[in-house]
């Protein structure tokens, strides 16, 4: 390994002699949805869960859009708009600010992943062919800039209390029969029972938009629990083939657990938030963003995504209510199983619901309202297209799925509607990301 | 590649196997097909239809069924083969067989066959085969099938006619005669297919089901369906997969175990003599295995009394082990407790028969808890030495349980345009393959086993699914026959050159039951007994002969053949010549058997003349710490006995857990005891006591009551964690006195008294077991000053220089080791050695220079002092984790522990290693370990690189570990340390009896008033994580002093009932106008009171 290492450093040297080459990488948006898609990928792989997911989002979008607007005089830094991020480091060579904020993307990436040898060599490949016919020390000037972007981003992560919940006491089944316990094939533990504990972006607070309380538990028929648990019951009987079809395309469980007898395989999909990166991908190519303008997109919608996981995950550990799935076995069907496999995380509220309809307020206050656009990011998980007419659109059938999936009580999705738009109002009115914004309030 | 690993697999396991081995002449020779003329493979054809996907039991493979069918002295075997025909192939001596299948009509019409057994089913003396099938399911057509015998050499299926034509998913047969009205009952085993995925509340068991297990009584040759009636669980939740008939109480009556696969507990039912079972098996065992398949009863160690073993599924190689799915994760193993489950651990149990109806797993001191995928486990004396072999078939041929598998199979890339169909096959094709050689492991006595497959021709790489043992060329020599999957079966001729005596036997009875079915044989030599019982069903899917075989050794000749018949008439026979095979008919007047007594016993379980229980809370640290091996948050109750208001009788305090009040009883001179009220114990009842001791602090000639705060949930010096002093008026008046102590935030563990300073008054040791949240750091202990009148300073640092680095203080005692007149320090506890710290005379401690405690790292959990050698000098008996774990430890091979902030986020991560296969590898999995380090998930990318990591350096390599601290134990056994004349101490290793179990607490005493000092030991240690699993197999040791240091065991299984099981704390002696007691606290039960005959 190290003498291949050798000889490629030597080849490198050798081509790089002469220090030729023009002094411009031009980083077309593409590429940039390239490597957020590969970010994707990855995080599939290393089976990240839906919260951890949408921070892994946030922070490379971050560097990136971070090291464009420096050089972009119509936009405004994020630093001041965001907790605790401090100025970032200026270039002190000449660089591309274009390669300069992908390699920021990908470093910043690359520390917050498991699998970097797929990072690696995604990298390698692309930068070959960027490389070509540009100065070698302006290009790796960019590099090293990008990095030390990536770095000052990483810092900045570091101190957002994630590697303390890690070792922070798991979530307690109790005997309490309201409160959330694990759920089958997998019975995994409760994820994330302290995410509410991690440092916000935008919002205050992790409990600044605290729903309504869940219906008040009461298995007594008639009572408006019961009703809503019934409801979940009697839907799942009675699902037409577009329901299905539409729970299964918002599925976004990123390890579902098939078990026959011993044998286990897991699906892994795209989560929540990854499929409204997925989302910005598509309708910023529709709309021909350049890398700045998807840069753009990405940051406002990871940031909105990350604090809605937060502000949701706060909900669902402060009402830890059951899921459907386990009272109706217990009280109704032993036999009942949701049409989609339960999350294992406690109900109230719906995390698609908030998250689908603050990203849904990001990307709407970018792409305007009754943007159209054709949802393929589930096919590469076997799930045929789906058409939208605007992002609410999509966000509301994403938060109504959870019901036809069998996952969630009606409030859950009614009340993370409301909770999420509410959030996502807050971060795109809080946070400037263009000078012009600047005068419209 | 592939090869390449299976290749260094093998090679892998070759080697791990040779370390425990010993060498020998090969035993087995492996038979080819043209030699014996019997090519039978059990080979599957998976359509998309019927699959490993469809049908959870595709890959479990067919039993084997021996016995002479046509009576001509020669055994016959009959082969399952799940999809294609079943085969009968007749024995002509010399180990030329034929097939006469289709002669015979016993292929078998069902489209899905598992089991095979056979027995006589209408009495004419001639074997007749039952076939248990698996039908109405996924398009699989037909029914059980009893192929009737019809002395000529045809067989006629006849299931229909005799009530046992079951439709459903059969796993395997038994007859025997429950009832004992001299015909044969059946008992079918069934597996549920229902998905076991979906737990299910274990009452669901009372929820009977069409296809559930079955109990038939044979009614004038027409068997009736008395499942009901019977008390016999035939519910969804039961996935039969081994059943084994014997008399497991000892009462005449053929009782029944079941082992069942997923959460469903394994059923033990005890025959009520009255037509009815009750099933007990958590009365007397305490654990089972998780995923239960076949199992054996036998006697495995001589005593007379059947052993119950179990397979499960953990591999035994070190690196197969990591990269699979094996025990449940702490969250879904306490699922399966709440709803109701018992014990189950993933791994094969040796379950010993005490001899009481109790059972006591040991598989791990015996090394047998590990076969990989196991099916069919058989004991059998392949050498003839006297001493029952272990076997056990193991292999699948799809390996569903690899994690790389689980969590890397579904490459979206590859499936996503693939339809259901495509994926399955997709899936099941993507399925790790791993062929492995059987285990085999050669019994030398009393539990203690190594592995002999490789040296005794055993170690054919196979997926085996059924055996069976049978003389096959008659030579009294037990062969070996193995159903394997896709691959010929195994044939092993029995060539051992050392011809040990033998004897074998067809016990003939004249009526329905022609082979004795449920005779039970003892064969006495000089001073052996080799006991048998004749059930055949055994191992899985597989039936033996209906005839018992024993292997006597050296012996010349049988002094006693002692045969109880199936009705319980006895019938001995003396001076019986060795090397034949005798049949023996059952001659009418013989008496009726007498059930024996039990020997001589110093103690009687007496009932608590207290009310008092203790209720542990439901915290549980290890929610907060998630790499402990154990919780820390279940030490109590604390106890303390002494004379409280000087009547000269000794009164009790018993502590209580969090939210639990204390309790002070005091005796009256009729030996009743009387709660006496305490405002203060209620007051302080939110803190959780551990240790209490009664010493009298202020010299007003009264005891007073010291009882340690700990429980691990708070932080050292949080209010719960403060200990407590109380003042006793004298009367038994304790009041709680809040200025007497500084603030002791430790979660204490113990305390002893002694004059430190030589002051003239009582000063403290309190030693504490866990640093909270900082599990492997050393706690802080207390060195607690008297000021004379009961006023406590602390002065731990400046008279115990080395009190930061002590280790996790479980027990201290005091002792003057040097007779110098001061007193010094004996401690002991987790990761840390037996510790002499030496008084100088003005009270303060360093490590005494003694030698004797080198290398005595151990998990230390009690201490006791005697002179139990007479010499005048004390004693150490030190109680440790004992050698029946998964975790071993040695000079060579420590256990290791590494403490880290491995993700610098403040909290120290503690990483345990231990060796496997002579390579130090970490204990905690995959999974845990990321966890809670997510960092190492970057270090190794996959399982299968997790599982091929050499040592700690790999692991760590990449993350800082500048202040790692190492912590290593050498020693798990409980010893004694007994002092020399020059001081130094010289260590004895206690009985191997005294090894089954944590010892918790010592009581040395001399019991049976021979002038020799005793032990009696109180064991077991719940707290450990379901990994490690509840060390739960003895309460009670009895250790008989013989005056020299030595001890030796007793029989001391009366102590260990139903009664008395639990796990131990603390031993105190009690003393009144009576005989002394020992009264016995247990965590969350009552206290047991033992009474000195």
């Amino acid at each position: 390994m190290q003498r291949y290492f050798l000889v490629v450093l030597a080849f490198i040297m050798l081509i790089s002699a002469c220090d030729q080459g023009v002094k411009e990488v031009k980083v077309d948006a593409d590429v940039y949805h390239q490597t957020v898609e590969k970010l994707s990928e990855i995080i599939v792989h290393d089976i990240f869960s839906p919260p951890v997911a949408s921070r892994i989002y946030a922070y490379p979008s971050i560097a990136t859009y971070e090291v464009l607007a420096s050089e972009q005089p119509k936009y405004l830094s994020l630093v001041g708009q965001v907790s605790e991020l401090s100025a970032l480091p200026e270039a002190k060579k000449e660089v591309s600010y274009e390669l300069a904020a992908l390699e920021a993307f990908i470093a910043t990436g690359k520390a917050l992943i498991f699998s970097e040898d797929q990072l690696d060599t995604f990298r390698e490949k692309l930068y070959k062919e960027l490389r070509e016919g540009v100065n070698r020390k302006y290009f790796d000037a960019s590099l090293a800039y990008g990095q030390e972007v990536a770095k000052h981003i990483l810092a900045w992560a570091d101190g957002d209390m994630y590697k303390q919940t890690r070792t922070y006491p798991k979530f307690t089944v109790k005997e309490d029969p309201t409160r959330w316990q694990p759920t089958p094939p997998g019975y995994f533990e409760a994820i994330e029972p302290h995410w509410n504990e991690i440092r916000t972006f935008v919002i205050d607070s992790a409990n600044q938009f605290v729903p309504k309380p869940p219906t008040e538990y009461d298995l007594t028929p008639g009572s408006q629990f019961h009703s809503e648990l019934m409801e979940v019951y009697e839907v799942r009987k009675k699902l037409t083939e577009e329901q299905k079809e539409i729970a299964s395309f918002w599925d976004c469980n990123p390890y579902v657990m098939n078990v026959t007898g011993h044998l286990m395989a897991a699906s892994k999909k795209i989560t929540p938030g990854g499929h409204w990166i997925g989302i910005t991908k598509i309708v910023s190519q529709k709309a021909g963003a350049d890398f700045m303008k998807s840069a753009e997109a990405y940051a406002l919608t990871s940031i909105a995504l990350a604090d809605a996981f937060i502000s949701c995950w706060d909900e669902k550990y402060r009402s830890s209510l059951i899921r459907p799935e386990t009272l109706i076995n217990q009280h109704i069907d032993e036999e009942w199983l949701p049409l989609l496999q339960t999350p294992p995380f406690p109900e109230y509220t719906s995390g698609h619901s908030v998250i689908s309809s603050a990203a849904a307020i990001a990307l709407t206050h970018i792409y305007g309202d009754n943007f159209s656009f054709d949802d393929t990011t589930e096919e590469k998980y076997g799930l045929p297209m789906r058409s939208f007419n605007s992002f609410f659109e999509a966000s509301e059938e994403a938060a109504i799925s959870r019901l036809y999936g069998g996952i969630h009580y009606r409030p859950a999705i009614e009340n993370g509607v409301i909770q999420g738009r509410a959030l996502g109002k807050y971060v795109i009115n809080k946070i400037q990301l263009k000078k012009d914004e600047l005068s419209k309030k | 590649m592939r090869l390449f690993g299976i290749f260094l697999l093998l090679f892998l396991l070759l080697f791990s196997a040779c370390q425990q081995s010993e060498q020998s002449d090969p035993i087995f020779e492996l038979l080819d097909a043209e030699s014996t003329g019997m090519d039978f493979t059990n080979s599957l054809k998976p359509t998309d239809s019927l699959n490993i996907l469809e049908y959870l039991y595709f890959y479990n493979g067919g039993g084997v069924g021996a016995g002479d069918v046509n009576n001509d002295g020669w055994i016959d075997l009959y082969f399952v083969s799940n999809q294609g025909e079943n085969k009968l192939y007749l024995n002509q001596g010399g180990f030329r067989f034929e097939d006469v299948t289709t002669e015979a009509g016993v292929a078998g019409k069902a489209d899905w066959s598992a089991g095979v057994t056979m027995a006589d089913v209408n009495g004419d003396g001639y074997l007749d085969i039952y076939v248990s099938n698996v039908s109405g399911y996924k398009g699989l057509k037909g029914h059980n099938e009893l192929f009737i015998n019809n002395q000529d050499g045809t067989f006629t299926e006849s299931a229909d006619d005799y009530g046992l034509a079951h439709q459903g998913f059969s796993t395997q047969a038994a007859f025997f005669d429950y009832d004992r009205d001299g015909d044969l009952d059946m008992y079918l085993l069934n597996h549920s297919v229902k998905s076991p995925e979906v737990f299910s509340p274990a009452v669901a068991r009372h929820v009977a089901d069409a296809k559930g297990d079955k109990l038939f009584r044979n009614e004038g040759g027409v068997f009736m369906d008395v499942t009901q009636e019977s008390g016999i669980y035939s519910s969804l939740i039961g996935f039969g997969l081994g059943l084994s008939i014997a008399d497991l109480n000892q009462d005449g009556w053929p009782d029944i175990y079941v082992s069942n696969d997923f959460t469903e507990n394994d059923y033990l039912y005890i025959n009520q003599q009255d037509g009815t079972f009750t099933e007990e098996l958590e009365q007397r065992i305490q654990y089972t295995s998780r995923y239960a398949m076949g199992n054996v009863v036998a006697d495995v160690n001589n005593d007379a009394f059947s052993e119950i073993i179990t397979t499960d599924m953990l591999p035994k190689n070190p690196e197969i082990w990591r990269k699979s799915v094996v025990e449940d994760k702490k969250e879904v193993y306490d699922i399966k407790i709440n709803y109701g489950y018992g014990h189950q651990y993933v791994r094969n149990t040796l379950q010993k028969n005490l001899g009481n109806g109790q059972f006591s797993d040991v598989s791990f001191y015996a090394n047998t808890y590990a076969s990989d995928w196991s099916w069919s486990p058989l004991i059998f004396d392949m050498d003839n030495d006297g001493w029952p072999d272990l076997h056990i078939t193991n292999g699948i041929f799809k390996r569903p349980n690899d994690l790389d598998y689980v969590n890397y199979s579904t490459v979206n890339e590859e499936t996503k345009d693939m339809n259901a169909k495509e994926l399955q096959r997709y899936l099941i094709n993507g399925l790790p393959t791993v062929k492995i050689p059987n285990l085999a492991m050669k019994n030398k006595g009393n539990f203690n086993f190594i592995s002999q497959a490789e040296e005794w021709g055993l170690s054919q790489p196979s997926y085996s699914n059924g055996s069976a043992y049978a003389d096959l060329n008659n030579d009294g020599q037990l062969d070996l026959v193995v159903n394997n999957t896709e691959q010929a079966s195994f044939i092993y001729k029995n060539i051992n050159p050392k011809k040990n005596a033998y004897l074998s036997l067809r016990l003939v009875e004249k009526g329905n039951n022609s082979f004795a079915l449920g005779a039970k044989v003892k064969v006495k030599t000089k001073g052996q007994v080799f006991y048998r019982e004749n059930f055949n069903t055994r191992g899985f899917q597989s039936a033996v002969p209906p005839m018992l075989y024993f292997g006597l050794g050296d012996a010349q000749k049988v002094d006693e053949l002692e045969i109880v018949w199936p009705d319980g008439k006895v019938q001995i026979l003396n001076n019986v010549e060795v090397n034949q095979q005798l049949t023996i008919k059952k001659e009418a007047k013989a008496p009726k058997m007498k059930l024996t007594v039990s020997a001589a016993q110093h103690f009687e379980i007496i009932d608590s003349p207290i009310a008092y229980k203790h209720e542990e809370d439901a915290f549980n640290d290890l929610n907060a710490s998630y790499l402990m091996p154990r919780k820390y948050s279940t030490e109590g109750p604390a106890l303390a006995i002494g004379d409280v208001n000087g009547d000269g009788l000794d009164d009790v305090f018993l502590g209580g857990a969090k939210k639990q009040s204390a309790e002070l009883w005091i005796q009256s001179l009729e030996g009743s005891f009387n709660k006496k009220q305490n405002k203060s114990f209620e007051q302080l009842s939110i803190s959780e006591d551990v240790a209490a001791l009664f010493f009298d602090a202020n010299g007003n000639g009264h005891l007073d009551l010291y009882v340690t705060s700990a429980g691990n949930e708070y932080k050292e010096g949080q209010l719960f964690t403060y200990d407590k002093l109380y003042i006793n008026d004298g009367k038994g008046n304790f009041s709680f006195s809040p200025m007497a102590l500084p603030q002791i935030g430790s979660h204490g563990k113990s305390v002893v008294a002694f004059d430190a300073d030589n002051d003239g008054d009582l000063d403290l040791f309190v030693g504490a077991n866990i640093s909270h949240g900082n599990y492997g750091e050393s706690p802080k202990p207390y060195l607690l000053i008297n000021n004379g009148n009961g006023i406590f300073e602390d002065q731990t640092y400046q008279r115990l220089p080395n009190a930061k680095s002590l280790g996790m203080v479980n027990a201290a005692a005091v002792l003057d080791y040097n007779n110098d007149g001061h007193a010094d320090l004996v401690l002991a506890g987790e990761w840390m050695p037996v510790t002499l710290l030496e008084n100088d005379g003005k009270g303060n401690f360093s490590k005494a220079k003694v030698k004797g405690f080198e290398k005595s790292e151990g998990w230390w959990y009690s201490l006791a002092l005697s002179d139990v050698n007479g010499d005048g000098k004390k004693d150490i008996i030190a109680g440790n984790l004992g050698w029946n774990t998964k975790l071993k430890a040695s000079e060579d091979q420590p256990v290791q522990l590494y403490l880290n902030d491995f993700d610098n986020n403040g909290q120290k991560d503690p990483i345990l290693f231990h060796f496997q296969a002579g390579q130090a590898t970490p204990f905690a999995t995959r999974n845990d370990l990321i966890a809670q380090v997510s960092a190492f998930k970057k270090l190794h990318k996959n399982y299968t690189a997790y599982a091929q990591l050499e040592g700690a350096e790999e692991l760590f390599a990449g993350v800082n570990t500048e202040e790692m601290v190492k912590k290593e134990v050498y020693e798990f056994s409980s010893v004694v340390f007994l002092q020399q004349e020059d001081g130094s101490f010289q260590k004895i290793t206690l009985p191997q009896e005294a090894q089954y179990a944590p010892i918790m607490n010592i009581l040395a005493k001399d019991f049976d008033d021979d002038g020799n000092i005793d032990l009696l030991l109180a064991g077991n240690l719940y707290a450990f994580r379901n990994d490690y699993g509840r060390a739960a197999a003895k309460p009670f040791t009895l250790l008989k002093g013989k005056g020299n240091g030595q001890f030796s065991p007793t029989n001391d299984a009366y102590l260990n009932t139903h009664l008395t099981w639990g796990e131990y704390r603390h031993l105190g002696w009690l003393q009144g106008n009576g005989k002394p007691q020992v009264v016995a606290t247990r965590n969350n039960q009552t206290p047991v009171w033992l009474k000195l005959k």
